[in-house]
């Protein structure tokens, strides 16, 4: 029976559904985070009776033809990467990135990442670091006693230094954009690393050619919508449900079969 | 006699295959640009009557699958990518088997900064091309009519066509649609291309569910024919076989 295999297709599909859902509930104020969306496909057709074939000798067509469906598999799961709104923090070292781009990161085992998740911090030599302590490149180095660190629009970053009057810049953020940011890698730490899909990274100053412009005491907020989820949520519930209540028609039907007079 | 249990069996068969199609409309109410099918089921008028002047025998028949090509509902996404029509077009897929047609409008770029769908198949442009952009020139936008601009520049425009009867296309998996008569697709003018849109499925769940009762109960319904039938039979062979 048919049936019942397409029921199970449909409520594994449901299931992913609410597992991408709490995901994106759990993850809802997670700084940077972008939604991630379950994208279903139908499972092939097994043709009982072609479409366009011949239903006699004198050359008519059949119709519509005779297709029965397997089911449902999850294409796949695509990241939404809408901008998230701005929160404010009012702290000097938090960034925000307006627009495309993302922030590199040296991670420990020489490759680089990128993160939306501007939230920095300063180690123990001074040097930009994210919150997991990667430093950001190229890398930034605020001497001890710099007061008024500024970073503009545009990515640079200026402090006054102990003793002196003027502020001295101390360098200029770059961001990276790609070809196709929904085809990053996930890491987790809210880091993502290129893959085959995304395209190699292109790496430019803030505010110029297409780039994004930073924010400084903002943090990006994650683009999750709780009404929205909690929607989706209900009815993927649904969903299953109905799944499952085929699952018990098919049976009704074979245990009908099963039971008949011989 | 055995007819009763033929006649039975035949109904029986449909009515599984039924249920095949129910499930599948299931299994699919959340499958963006799913379109509902159902089963046509005909008396079968070929059967002659077994002796002359009996009643004629009719059998049950599944002779085709109907497709309801109907609009779905369009859901907001807010993706740039996502693209729902409104009217009756298709937009149109290279695939390596051969151009096919989709309502599921979930695209994303390549590496390349093709538009391509979810399995990575180029969507094509209305010259049959497929269709680039560049996203450092900011976000695309697409027109009604399926023209894409970023900035102030035209980066093509992406081909919606339709179909003079939708009963030529043949369901391919993935959301894919082939066409597998010979007749051509036309551009289709009325069609409306909606940015951050998806089209859902248009499966009415409610119709689907009570459907799937209705099959289970005509189901029961054929087996205690065929019980009664079976009772008939036991009988007469008692009684026949009784001396006095």
């Amino acid at each position: 029976m048919r049936a019942l295999s397409t029921a199970a297709t449909g409520m594994a599909a449901q299931q992913l559904n609410v597992e991408v859902i709490s995901n994106n509930i759990a993850n809802m104020n997670t700084i940077g985070y972008k939604r991630q969306r379950a994208e279903f496909q139908d499972l092939l057709y097994q043709d009982q009776e072609q479409v366009g074939s011949q239903s006699d000798a004198s050359g008519t067509i059949v119709p519509t033809g005779l297709q029965i469906g397997s089911g449902v598999k999850a294409g796949s799961i695509y990241r939404i990467t809408q901008q998230g709104s701005m929160t404010q923090t009012s702290n000097p070292l938090d960034l925000a990135i307006q627009g495309i781009g993302y922030l590199q990161v040296q991670m420990p085992s020489g490759e680089t990442a990128y993160t939306r998740a501007g939230n920095l911090s300063v180690n123990n030599s001074g040097q930009l670091v994210t919150d997991q302590g990667y430093t950001v490149l190229p890398a930034i180095t605020i001497p001890a006693g710099a007061t008024n660190v500024v970073i503009s629009q545009s990515g640079l970053v200026q402090a006054t230094l102990p003793g002196q009057t003027t502020p001295q810049t101390l360098g200029q953020f770059e961001l990276a954009s790609f070809v196709n940011e929904a085809g990053l890698e996930g890491l987790g730490d809210n880091l993502w690393q290129v893959s085959g899909a995304s395209g190699p990274a292109v790496v430019g100053l803030p505010a110029a050619n297409g780039m994004g412009t930073l924010l400084q005491g903002y943090t990006e907020a994650s683009n999750v919508d709780a009404v929205s989820e909690v929607t989706s949520l209900i009815a993927a519930q649904r969903a299953y449900e109905m799944n499952s209540k085929v699952v018990t028609t098919a049976d009704q039907m074979l245990s009908t079969t099963v039971q008949e007079k011989s | 006699m055995d007819n009763t249990l033929y006649v039975s069996l035949s109904r029986q068969m449909t009515l599984r295959k039924e249920l095949d199609v129910v499930a599948n409309n299931i299994a699919n109410a959340d499958t963006a640009g799913f379109k509902v099918e159902s089963l046509m089921v005909a008396n079968d008028p070929v059967t002659p009557p077994a002796a002359p002047g009996a009643a004629p025998i009719q059998f049950s028949f599944d002779n085709g699958l109907a497709r309801d090509f109907s609009q779905g509902a369009l859901r907001q996404t807010g993706g740039t990518l996502d693209l729902g029509l409104r009217g009756d077009g298709f937009f149109q897929v290279q695939t390596a088997n051969g151009t096919r047609y989709t309502r599921d409008g979930r695209f994303a770029l390549d590496a390349q900064g093709q538009i391509v769908t979810a399995a990575g198949d180029p969507v094509l442009s209305d010259g049959g091309a497929p269709l680039s952009i560049d996203p450092t020139k900011g976000p695309p936008l697409f027109g009604p009519d399926g023209t894409v601009t970023q900035g102030k520049q035209i980066a093509g425009k992406i081909g919606v066509v339709r179909f003079a009867s939708q009963s030529a296309l043949q369901k391919d998996g993935g959301g894919y649609f082939e066409n597998v008569s010979n007749l051509g697709s036309q551009p289709a003018q009325d069609t409306k291309v909606e940015q951050g849109m998806v089209e859902s499925s248009n499966v009415n769940p409610i119709a689907q569910i009570t459907r799937l009762i209705e099959v289970s109960r005509a189901y029961e319904q054929i087996a205690n024919i065929m019980d009664g039938n079976s009772s008939l039979y036991n009988e007469a062979v008692q009684r026949l076989g009784k001396v006095n």
